[in-house]
C-alpha cells in the first residue's frame, strides 16, 4: 500500500532550543493523532465481529440460542450447494462488475479532467446515480426492463429485434444486474480518479510533454503510476460494497430467475432473518468477511505488481 | 463545509494533547447539539405509563388502513381507552416484533402478525395463549379462518415438541385474506368452476398480447408459490404430508403444474419476472381474462378509477376446482405480546374488532375481508362489494399451509424450482409434464436435505 | 488536441450524460403519474399529477425523514472527518515500528469489510443497552464510527501522494506538525477531501439496512427508510416510491453540487517551492 516512507523528522539539537522537547512531541504525535479513531473504530468494530462468530456457533430455534453448535453451522453451509452457488454468482458479479466500473470511472475521469467549459455540469450529471438510494435504483430499474410498460422492451422491438425481456431470462437478468451495478456506482471512481488526477503534480508530465512524449505514454509512463495508490481505493472500496450488494438485487429480481441473481447476501439476509436460523445466516456471513478481505488482498497484491511493472 | 482551509481544527500551536482532547470535545459536541431533542425511546422496555392504555404494532399494508385511520380512533371515542398504533415495513416490523417478544421487553400490547408467523412466535412464546388469558372468541367468526391462531394446529403435520398437545388460541384472526378468482365478466357469463373451464375459455377467446388468458405471478420464492397452491391444493396434492415429506412431487402436484404451464402460451412472456402489480396491472388494464390473487386487489384496486380500467367489469369466485377448491388462505391475525404491559386491554380491543357489530361496520364500509359469516354476507355490504360472499366461501374450503417456523424456507426452495420450470416451459413449448416432475423432483430433495438438518424438532 | 478529436470528447461526454441521467428522466415521469398510468405503458404521463409528491408528505412522514437524514448524515460525517483525517496524516507520514502501518489500514477497513447485516444485531444490542433506540444520537454514533473506517482509508492515501518537501520547509521554518497540517497539507488534499466527504455524506445517507434495524418511528428514521415503507407486503407504491427517490436525492446533489468546487486543481505545488 502506498505509504511513503516519510522518515520521522529527525532532530536537529541545537539548532532550535526547543527541538529536545518537539522530538519528544513528534514521536508521541502519531499515537495520539491515532487514539481517537483507534478508539471509534475498536468500538463498532470489535464487538460485532466477535458477536457475529459467536451466533455462527450457536443453534437457534424459534429465534433463541438454545445450544452451542460448535462448527455445525460452518459444515453445513459447506455441504450446502445452493451456498456455493450464490459464491460463485457473486464472485463473477464482483469480478465483472467492478472491473468495468473502474476502467468506465478512470476513463471518464480522463475525459472530463481537463474541460472548463460547463465542468461543475458535466460532473454533477456523472455523479447523479451515486445519489439515488440504492432501493430506488433497483425500483427505477425494475420499471425500465418491465416487460410491459419499460423502456427496454419497446426500443428492441422498434429496432426489428425481439423483446428480451431482460428479468425473465437467467443470463439477462444477471446482466441487467450488472448494468445497473455499473450505471449506479461508476461514478465512485470516476469521483475517486479524478480527485486523484487533481492531485498529481503536473510539471512532471508538462517536461516529459515538451519532451515529445505523446499522450498515451504520458499516461501509462506518468499518470498511471502515480493514480495507481489513489485507484486501488476505490478499487478495494468497491470490491467491498459489491460482495454486500443487497436491495437493488432484492427489488430487482428477488435473486432469480431461479438462482442467477442470489448473490450470498440475499440467500444469507434471507436465511437469517427469513428463516429464522441466524446460526447458519451467521455462517454464511463470517465466510463473506472471509471471502471479502481474501479478495482486498488479492486486488491489492495485484495492483502493486501493476505499479511496480509500470513503474519501470 | 467551508472553502480551501478544509474543517476547522481546533488544535492550538502549541499543546498536542489539548488540542487532541479539543478534537474529541469537537466531535463528541456536533452530535450532542445536534440531535437535541429525539428519544423515541421505544424498544428499551419503557413503561407503558397508565394500564389503560393498548399499544398495537403492525407492518403497512392497504389492508390495514381502515384500521390505522378509522377503527383504532373509534375504539377510543367508544371507550376511553388510549389506543397507540405504529407500522413500518413488513421485514423491519417482523424483527421488531419478535425481539421485543423473544426479550419480553414489553413494548407493545398486540402484534398483527402474517399468517405464516403463528407457528414461530408460538412456539417460541412470543406471543400469549389467548385461551389462557380469557378471551371470548365471537362463535360466529368463520372456523377455518379462526383455526389459523390455533397452535398446535388442528389438523395437518405437527412439530415433533407438540405432537400431543392439545390446539390452543394464540392469536385472533382479524382480517382473512384468502385466494379468489378473479375473472372478466365480458369474457366469462358465468363463474368458471374448473380448471378445465377456465382452460377451454381461454383457448377459444385468448390472443396475447391484446387479450390474455391467465395472469399469475412468477417471481422465484413466495410469489410463484402463491400462483401454484390453488392448483395443487385443488389436484389433491398436499404442499407437505401429515409426516411432513413433501408432497408436491407426486402424481397430483405434477399434474397441477403441468395444469399451469399448459396456460403458458396465453400468457405473456415475461411471467416469470411477474410480481402481483404487473400480474394485476394486466387485469386492471382489461388485458387478462382471469387470474387467482389475494383479496387486496379487490378490496383496493379493482373499482378504484385510478388503478383500474375495469371498473365493475370484473367479478369474483372461489378458486376453481379440479377433485376440489383449494384456495390458499393467509389472514391478518393478531397476538398479544409475551411483554404485553396490558393484557385485559389488550383482550378487550381484539374482542371489539372481531364482534358482529364492528366487523359488519368493517365490510360495510369499504369491503374490507371481515372475518365473520354475517358481515361477509350481510346484504347492505353485499351489495356494494360483490366479492365479500365469495370471500366466506373460499375461507371455508381453504387449504392452510405448512405450520413450521421454516415455512418459509420451504416456499423459497419450491419457489426457485417453479420459476425455472416456467423460464424452461416458455423456452420449448411443450413437454410439460416431464418439465414438471423434473423441477418438482429437485424441489423434493432440496427440502428433504433441510428436513434432515433438522430432523430433531420434525420427526 | 485537434479538431475531429475534440468533437470526439464532446461526443463522448454527451453520450455518458445521457446515460447516467436517462433513469433520473424515467423516475421523474412516473413520479408524475398516477397509478393506473404507470402500467399503462412507456409513455409521458397522460394526466400529470403532482399526488405523488403530497402523499410523500401527508401520508408517508417525509418531511421528518429528510430532516432527520440531513442531521444525522451532517453529524456523522462531520464527527468521521475529525476523527479519521488527523490518524490518515498519522498513517502517511510516519512509519510505526514493525510495519504497523500496513496493519493498522488493515485494521481500519475490517469494520467496513463486515457485511452490515452481521452488524445489525450486535449493534442493536449495543444501542438498546443505552437507551439509544430510534435515536437521532443513536445513528450518529454507529455511523461515526464506520465511516472513520475509510475517511482513513481514502484520505491517508491522498495525503500520502503529498510530497514531503513542502511540509519540511514549513517546519524548518518554526510551524508545529499541525500547523503544518492545517495550513499547508490540508488545502493541498482538498480535492481528496471533497471525495471523501461525498463519499461519506451518500454512504451514510443512503444506508438502510442499520438505520431500520434501529428506528421505529418517524422520530429518528431516515429517508431511505422511509421509502422502503412504500414496498407493501404484496405492492410497491410505484408512484410515491418515484418520488421519493427524486426528493430524497437532492439533499445529496445539492451537498455535491456545493462542495464539488473543490475539484479544481489544489495549489500548484510548483509554487509553493
Amino acid at each position: 500500500m502506498a505509504v511513503t516512507t516519510a522518515p520521522v523528522r529527525p532532530s536537529e539539537p541545537g539548532r532550535r532550543p526547543d527541538a529536545g522537547r518537539r522530538a519528544g512531541l513528534d514521536r508521541a504525535l502519531p499515537w495520539l493523532l491515532l487514539l481517537p479513531a483507534a478508539i471509534t473504530l475498536g468500538l463498532v468494530s470489535v464487538y460485532p465481529i466477535y458477536a457475529g462468530v459467536h451466533a455462527s456457533l450457536t443453534t437457534y430455534l424459534y429465534g433463541r440460542p438454545v445450544a452451542g453448535a460448535g462448527l455445525k453451522n460452518y459444515t453445513d453451509t459447506w455441504h450446502d450447494p445452493v451456498f456455493w452457488q450464490a459464491m460463485e454468482v457473486t464472485l463473477k458479479f464482483v469480478l465483472i462488475a467492478v472491473t468495468v466500473e473502474t476502467v468506465l470511472g478512470l476513463g471518464l475521469a480522463l475525459l472530463v479532467a481537463n474541460v472548463v467549459r460547463g465542468a461543475r455540469w458535466i460532473r454533477m450529471s456523472i455523479l447523479a446515480p451515486m445519489t439515488v438510494a440504492p432501493v430506488v435504483v433497483g425500483v427505477i430499474w425494475r420499471l425500465i426492463y418491465e416487460s410491459e410498460t419499460g423502456f427496454v422492451n419497446p426500443m428492441f422491438t422498434s429496432l426489428g429485434l425481439g423483446a428480451p425481456n431482460v428479468l425473465s431470462h437467467e443470463g439477462s437478468a444477471f446482466f441487467g444486474l450488472v448494468l445497473v451495478d455499473v450505471w449506479e456506482w461508476t461514478p465512485l471512481l470516476f469521483l475517486i480518479c479524478l480527485a486523484g488526477l487533481q492531485s498529481i503534480p503536473q510539471e512532471p508530465l508538462e517536461a516529459a510533454a515538451v519532451d515529445g512524449a505523446g499522450p498515451v505514454r504520458l499516461f501509462f509512463n506518468h499518470t498511471l503510476p502515480l493514480l495507481l495508490p489513489v485507484l486501488a481505493v476505490g478499487v478495494v472500496l468497491r470490491l467491498i460494497d459489491a460482495v454486500g450488494t443487497f436491495d437493488q438485487i432484492f427489488v430487482l429480481t428477488r435473486g432469480g430467475p431461479g438462482t442467477a441473481t442470489q448473490l450470498i447476501s440475499i440467500y444469507a439476509y434471507n436465511t437469517a432473518f427469513n428463516f429464522t436460523d441466524y446460526g447458519h445466516g451467521a455462517a454464511m456471513l463470517i465466510a463473506l468477511l472471509a471471502f471479502a478481505f481474501l479478495l482486498v488482498l488479492v486486488a491489492l497484491s495485484l495492483m502493486r505488481r501493476a505499479a511496480k511493472r509500470v513503474a519501470q | 463545509m467551508t472553502s480551501g482551509s478544509g474543517p476547522s481544527m481546533k488544535w492550538s500551536r502549541r499543546s498536542v494533547l489539548k488540542g487532541a482532547g479539543l478534537g474529541v470535545a469537537a466531535a463528541a459536541a456536533a452530535p450532542l447539539l445536534a440531535a437535541c431533542g429525539s428519544s423515541g425511546g421505544s424498544g428499551g422496555g419503557s413503561a407503558s405509563g397508565s394500564s389503560k392504555k393498548v399499544i398495537i404494532g403492525s407492518f403497512q399494508d392497504p389492508a390495514m388502513a381502515p384500521f390505522r385511520d378509522k377503527y383504532v380512533k373509534q375504539y377510543q371515542q367508544e371507550t376511553g381507552v388510549q389506543v397507540q398504533y405504529s407500522e413500518t415495513s413488513y421485514d423491519a416490523w417482523y424483527q421488531a416484533c419478535k425481539s421485543d417478544g423473544l426479550n419480553k421487553t414489553g413494548a407493545y400490547d398486540i402484534y398483527v402478525m402474517d399468517d405464516n408467523w403463528v407457528p414461530e412466535f408460538a412456539a417460541g412464546g412470543i406471543v400469549q395463549n389467548l385461551d389462557k388469558l380469557g378471551l371470548k372468541v365471537n362463535p360466529d367468526i368463520l372456523s377455518k379462518g379462526l383455526d389459523q391462531g390455533y397452535w398446535p394446529p388442528k389438523e395437518g403435520a405437527r412439530l415433533k415438541a407438540f405432537k400431543n398437545d392439545t390446539p390452543a388460541l394464540y392469536s385472533l384472526v382479524i382480517i382473512d385474506d384468502v385466494n379468489l378468482l378473479y375473472y372478466d365478466t365480458r369474457h366469462f357469463s358465468s363463474p368458471p368452476e374448473t380448471w378445465d373451464d377456465i382452460y377451454t375459455a381461454m383457448k377459444k377467446k385468448a390472443h396475447p398480447p391484446q387479450l390474455y388468458g391467465w395472469s399469475a405471478r412468477g417471481v422465484k420464492g413466495n410469489p410463484v408459490v402463491q400462483t401454484y397452491l390453488p392448483l395443487l391444493n385443488s389436484y389433491g396434492g398436499n404442499f407437505v404430508n401429515d409426516d411432513w415429506s413433501p408432497g408436491f412431487a407426486g402424481p397430483e402436484g405434477v399434474a397441477a403444474l403441468e395444469r399451469l404451464l399448459t396456460f403458458l402460451p396465453y400468457m405473456a412472456a415475461s411471467t416469470p419476472e411477474f410480481d402481483t402489480d404487473q400480474e394485476t396491472s394486466l387485469m386492471l388494464q382489461g388485458k387478462c381474462m382471469a387470474l387467482t390473487e389475494y383479496t387486496g386487489t379487490a378490496v383496493t384496486e379493482i373499482d378504484n378509477p385510478s388503478d383500474s380500467k375495469v371498473v365493475g367489469k370484473i367479478n369474483m369466485a372461489t378458486t376453481p376446482k379440479q377433485v376440489k377448491n383449494g384456495p390458499a388462505i393467509g389472514t391478518f391475525i393478531c397476538g398479544i405480546a409475551s411483554g404485553s404491559p396490558n393484557t385485559d386491554g389488550a383482550v378487550k380491543f381484539l374482542e371489539w374488532f372481531t364482534s358482529d357489530r364492528i366487523q359488519t361496520q368493517f365490510a360495510r364500509e369499504g369491503g374490507s375481508a371481515a372475518v365473520t359469516k354475517t358481515a361477509l354476507n350481510d346484504p347492505q355490504a353485499v351489495q356494494k362489494y360483490r366479492w365479500l360472499p365469495a370471500i366466506a366461501q373460499s375461507v371455508q374450503l381453504s387449504t392452510p399451509k405448512p405450520r413450521t417456523p421454516d415455512e418459509p424456507k420451504f416456499e423459497d426452495i419450491l419457489g426457485t424450482q417453479l420459476n425455472l420450470a416456467l423460464v424452461q416451459a416458455l423456452q420449448q413449448k411443450g413437454g410439460y409434464d416431464q418439465i414438471a416432475q423434473k423441477y418438482l423432483n429437485v424441489a423434493k430433495g432440496q427440502m428433504q436435505a433441510v428436513l434432515e438438518q433438522n430432523k430433531n424438532i420434525y420427526f | 488536441m485537434n479538431r475531429a478529436g475534440r468533437y470526439a470528447r464532446w461526443a463522448a461526454i454527451a453520450l455518458v450524460i445521457v446515460g447516467s441521467l436517462f433513469p433520473f428522466l424515467w423516475m421523474l415521469s412516473v413520479s408524475l403519474k398516477r397509478q393506473v398510468d404507470i402500467f399503462g405503458g412507456p409513455s409521458l404521463p397522460k394526466q400529470p399529477t403532482l399526488s405523488n409528491y403530497t402523499a410523500l408528505f401527508t401520508q408517508y412522514h417525509f418531511g421528518a425523514y429528510l430532516v432527520n437524514s440531513i442531521l444525522i448524515v451532517g453529524a456523522s460525517v462531520l464527527a468521521s472527518l475529525l476523527i479519521g483525517t488527523p490518524a490518515a496524516y498519522a498513517l502517511a507520514r510516519f512509519r510505526l515500528p514493525r510495519g504497523l502501518n500496513g496493519q493498522a489500514l488493515f485494521a481500519a477497513l475490517l469494520v467496513r469489510m463486515v457485511p452490515p447485516i452481521l452488524l445489525v444485531v450486535p449493534f442493536y444490542i449495543i444501542l438498546a443497552k443505552f437507551g439509544l433506540l430510534n435515536t437521532r444520537l443513536g445513528l450518529i454514533l454507529l455511523y461515526t464510527g464506520i465511516n472513520t473506517s475509510f475517511v482513513i482509508w481514502i484520505m491517508q492515501s491522498f495525503l500520502a501522494e503529498i510530497p514531503t518537501d513542502i511540509e519540511d520547509a514549513a517546519l524548518v521554518d518554526g510551524d508545529s506538525r499541525l500547523s503544518a497540517l492545517r495550513r499547508i497539507i490540508l488545502p493541498l488534499a482538498s480535492s481528496g477531501l471533497a471525495a471523501t466527504a461525498i463519499f461519506a455524506v451518500i454512504t451514510t445517507y443512503n444506508d438502510f439496512l442499520i438505520a431500520l434495524t434501529m428506528t421505529s418511528t418517524p422520530a429518528a428514521q431516515t429517508v431511505p427508510v422511509g421509502i422502503s415503507t412504500l414496498i407493501g407486503k404484496i405492492q410497491v407504491e410505484w408512484g410515491p416510491m418515484a418520488a421519493g427517490g427524486i426528493i430524497g436525492a437532492l439533499p445529496i446533489l445539492i451537498f455535491a453540487f456545493i462542495v464539488q468546487r473543490h475539484f479544481v486543481r489544489g495549489m500548484t505545488l510548483g509554487a509553493v517551492k
